[in-house]
């Protein structure tokens, strides 16, 4: 215990740098639900200030309010005195984690998500056929589980082949200007493999080789986030040894912004060790670096939902993607809060992260929204369920599908 | 420690939203003030006015002593629940009852986040004015308790002159009407005036009528860039001497432009000495008119005038402005926050004064303030670790209280006194004067249960 005191100590200085001024209040999702302090970050830090200053005996019991907590890191965004909320959150998890454990069946789902890719590849097919046996259709692509516990959770539907056992490799463009990796994550790689095909096609298509690698290495994350900070060490370095083998690559290209995240931004400052290259986003790579313009065609009145890990600096960039490379109508959401998955949370506490979706849904639903781009597997599969349940029929795709969908038809 | 029965007397008023275990008593043992933590023995959020009055009415009767918090962003320790007791979270009132537009005033609940109001206020074609730094999270009850001020102040006053009436329930729980919606009301006391700056002491609000005015047709910031700090506290003597009311006038010092402009990178200044903030607002050529005026008397002191063109940085000037505070705070671990506040025509002689006492001292020291209305935020930047600089922080926060008053000023201009500045009250306002503050609070609060220990009552 006088260990684990000591390491809490040691997030003092972190810590102090908190005045408690509540500006966090303003920008933190739960709070804005509940109005509780244990839900804000100044409430979160006064915790832990509380566990090492000896007010709080039994430190284990402040975990539950660590844990709800999204990460979605408004409150790091909107601090002016520059706490380091996500630093002193996950560390802060990390230690109490090893007085509060992790139950064994979430432990072994957990260890093997991280440190077995392979066999979550294999065990694809089995997931896919699981689901269509256990569940019933609710539209295309999305299934509500029989099983108990899941809350009556619609999900999209798990792929029978994960997406590196199709692309693993070199992709070569014709034509070629550069080579990138595409890292897909989990969630492309066994959920939303189309958005992976899109990627892949797309840049080869402007003259991008794309290397997939063969195995799929979470990027560490969802271990993070409960407090396992060991396992997503393991996994951010895992990750910078595989990517490093890829020498005649420029850049890393990813379509979730929490593994971009996870290892470009938290990843060095949790391991001490660089990401072998820059880890881009996909739409920022084309508009950016290859400055692509094409006119799709897709109609409707779309939206954009914008993820809590994506660069606030590119939230216009992908507005302007969208805005020119359809023909949709735009309509920003006024609600601009974080949509409820948050990784582990949704899975934790359903019935709360419900409540961020539905009121979600209900603008687009006012503002008669037929197709929802989101630059997010995470966020896609939250608002794909809460779409289903709140009966919005609307598309949720990638915009880089939209590009994809061009480029076969006109070929 | 209550017992199970008396928390059980909770819970039958206010359900779930009842809390007593440490975890959640810890998170409600500070505010936004610079003091050590105390902590309540319940918390309690009710979601209606008739909770409130039971919770107070129990409190009453049990002899528990009662905070009314807020968003607990208030600088002066008026949320610290010093004797324990029960710290009531007034965060589940929040409903916008009414917006007039004909009579225009809004009705809110206590709870009701202010740029909330302003917002939807500003939705109807109206505004309101009332801007304090805090108002993207701090609450219309908080505003009212603490009478709390802003950045538009100069022109359009403060919260308190916004108040048109106030529900709130004395100590025994008894529902208590004050004021209404017309604009004359003599009928008895003055009581929505006794609870503003009552910093929850005499009373528990619960709802508030709020006067409304017109929204300006036109506005035009400048930021003026001085390379001599008093030339700038010159300038804004100046302005008011020759009539002019702008709708701010803002100062901030070599130290906190550089701080801000560290933290939010929206393009201050960094070489310059001092700035200065202004927005004139009104009728178009009333606006224009004001506007050459002030450029006017800026050049002749010297400095360089920058005018906002658009409305992106309009607000980001703002902004930068409203993070002063929360900025500073990146440099030091504590950071204490004063608000001496001075007649505006002794501006210069107050900056004079904080300089030298700075100086004297050994202390960093940020100062940005309201100047327009004399109401200077000296921010001392420090280490409550460090015992040596302590003791001669504590020394220096005297001196500028006392430099204050001594230039016929007062010790809070908008932060109220709380538990803070309670030993400085007698100072500025004479033991008759506490004497009369003690008996209306025994009067209405015999037991002393209503927030005890501030203000040192």
């Amino acid at each position: 215990m006088d260990e684990l005191l000591k390491e809490l100590h040691e997030l003092e200085e972190m810590m102090l740098q908190c005045m408690k001024c509540g500006t966090c209040q303003s920008d933190c999702p739960l709070y804005r639900t509940d109005g509780r302090e244990s839900s804000v970050a100044r409430g979160k830090i006064s915790l832990l200030q509380s566990v090492y200053e000896g007010r709080i005996e039994n430190a284990g019991r402040i975990l539950k309010h660590l844990d709800q907590c999204l990460l979605c890191t408004r409150c790091l965004k909107a601090c002016p005195s520059g706490v380091k909320t996500d630093e002193i959150f996950l560390r802060g998890r990390e230690v109490l984690r090893r007085i509060k454990k992790l139950p064994k069946w979430q432990k072994l789902i957990l260890k093997t998500a991280m440190e077995k890719p392979e066999l979550m590849a294999r065990m694809a097919p089995l997931m896919h056929m699981g689901l269509k046996f256990g569940s019933k259709k609710i539209k295309d692509g999305i299934y509500r589980p029989m099983i108990p516990g899941l809350g009556g959770r619609n999900v999209v539907e798990i792929k029978s082949e994960a997406f590196v056992k199709k692309y693993g490799g070199l992709n070569r463009a014709d034509n070629e200007i550069m080579r990138v990796v595409f890292y897909p994550g989990c969630a492309v790689n066994l959920i939303y493999t189309e958005w992976g095909t899109a990627v892949v096609e797309v840049l080869r298509h402007f003259g991008v080789s794309v290397y997939v690698p063969e195995t799929n290495i979470c990027c560490g994350i969802p271990a993070a986030s409960m407090g396992e900070l060991e396992m997503y060490r393991n996994a951010v370095k895992a990750n910078y040894d595989a990517l490093a083998v890829y020498k005649d690559a420029a850049y890393i290209i990813t379509s979730c912004p929490t593994c971009r995240y996870g290892l470009y931004e938290m990843g060095p400052k949790q391991t001490g060790a660089e990401c072998p290259l820059t880890v881009v986003d996909i739409l920022v790579f084309l508009e950016e670096i290859l400055s692509v313009r094409l006119q799709t065609g897709a109609e409707g009145r779309s939206t954009i939902h914008f993820p809590c890990h994506y660069q606030d600096s590119k939230k216009g960039l992908v507005e302007n993607f969208v805005r020119s490379s359809t023909n949709t109508e735009y309509m920003k959401l006024d609600n601009q809060s974080c949509c409820g998955f948050a990784g582990t949370f949704s899975i934790k506490y359903y019935e709360r992260s419900k409540g961020f979706s539905r009121s979600k849904i209900e603008e687009m639903k006012d503002k008669k929204t037929d197709k929802v781009y989101i630059p997010c597997p995470g966020c896609a599969m939250q608002l794909a369920d809460a779409a289903a349940r709140e009966g919005l029929d609307a598309e949720v795709t990638h915009p880089v599908t939209e590009l994809y969908n061009f480029i076969k038809e006109i070929k | 420690m209550l017992s199970k029965n008396l928390i059980a007397k909770f819970a039958e008023i206010a359900g779930k939203n009842v809390w007593t275990e440490e975890e959640d008593l810890m998170c409600y043992a500070y505010d936004a003030s610079f003091g050590e933590m105390c902590v309540p023995e319940i918390v309690v959020k009710p979601e209606t006015a008739e909770q409130v009055g039971r919770i107070v009415r129990l409190c009453c009767e049990e002899n528990i002593p009662l905070v009314t918090r807020g968003a607990g962003t208030n600088l002066s320790g008026g949320t610290l629940p010093i004797k324990g007791g029960c710290v009531l979270l007034m965060s589940g009132l929040n409903k916008i009852l009414e917006i007039n537009t004909e009579d225009m005033y809004a009705v809110v609940q206590s709870g009701v986040i202010t740029a909330d109001l302003a917002m939807a206020v500003s939705a109807k074609g109206l505004l309101y004015p009332p801007d304090p730094g805090s108002m993207k999270m701090s609450t219309i009850g908080g505003n009212v308790a603490e009478n709390a001020g802003g950045l538009r102040a100069l022109k359009y006053g403060v919260t308190g002159d916004y108040v048109m009436g106030t529900k709130f329930f004395d100590i025994e729980g008894n529902a208590v009407i004050a004021g209404g919606k017309t604009v004359k009301m003599v009928t008895g006391f003055n009581l929505s005036g006794l609870m503003i700056s009552s910093e929850g002491l005499l009373g528990v609000m619960t709802e508030h009528t709020l006067k409304l005015v017109p929204q300006p047709q036109a506005s035009r910031s400048m930021l003026v860039i001085y390379d001599d700090l008093m030339k700038a506290s010159v300038t804004v003597s100046e302005i008011i001497g020759a009539k002019i009311t702008p709708a701010t006038l803002e100062l901030m010092d070599r130290f906190t432009i550089k701080t801000v402009e560290e933290g939010t990178r929206i393009g201050l200044p960094t070489d310059a000495d001092g700035l200065l903030l202004i927005e004139v607002d009104g009728h178009p050529a009333a606006v224009e008119d004001e506007y050459a005026k002030i450029k006017e008397i800026c050049n002749k002191l010297g400095g360089k005038v920058h005018i906002a063109e658009t409305l992106e940085e309009r607000d980001k000037l703002w902004e930068a402005r409203r993070k002063a505070l929360s900025s500073l705070a990146r440099l030091k671990p504590t950071l204490i926050l004063e608000d001496a506040t001075v007649p505006r025509s002794r501006i210069p002689e107050m900056m004079q004064c904080i300089k030298d006492i700075t100086v004297k001292y050994d202390l960093t020291v940020g100062t940005f303030g309201h100047a327009g209305d004399g109401n200077l935020h000296p921010t001392i930047l420090t280490d409550k670790r460090n015992k040596d600089e302590m003791v001669r922080v504590e020394k220096a926060i005297d001196e500028i209280f006392a430099s204050a008053l001594k230039l016929e000023g007062t010790i809070s201009g908008e932060h109220g006194i709380g538990s803070a500045k309670a030993k400085y009250l007698e100072s500025e306002v004479g033991a008759g004067t506490i004497r009369f503050m003690k008996k209306l609070k025994d009067g209405l609060d015999p037991k002393n249960l209503l927030n005890p220990h501030k203000m040192g009552l």
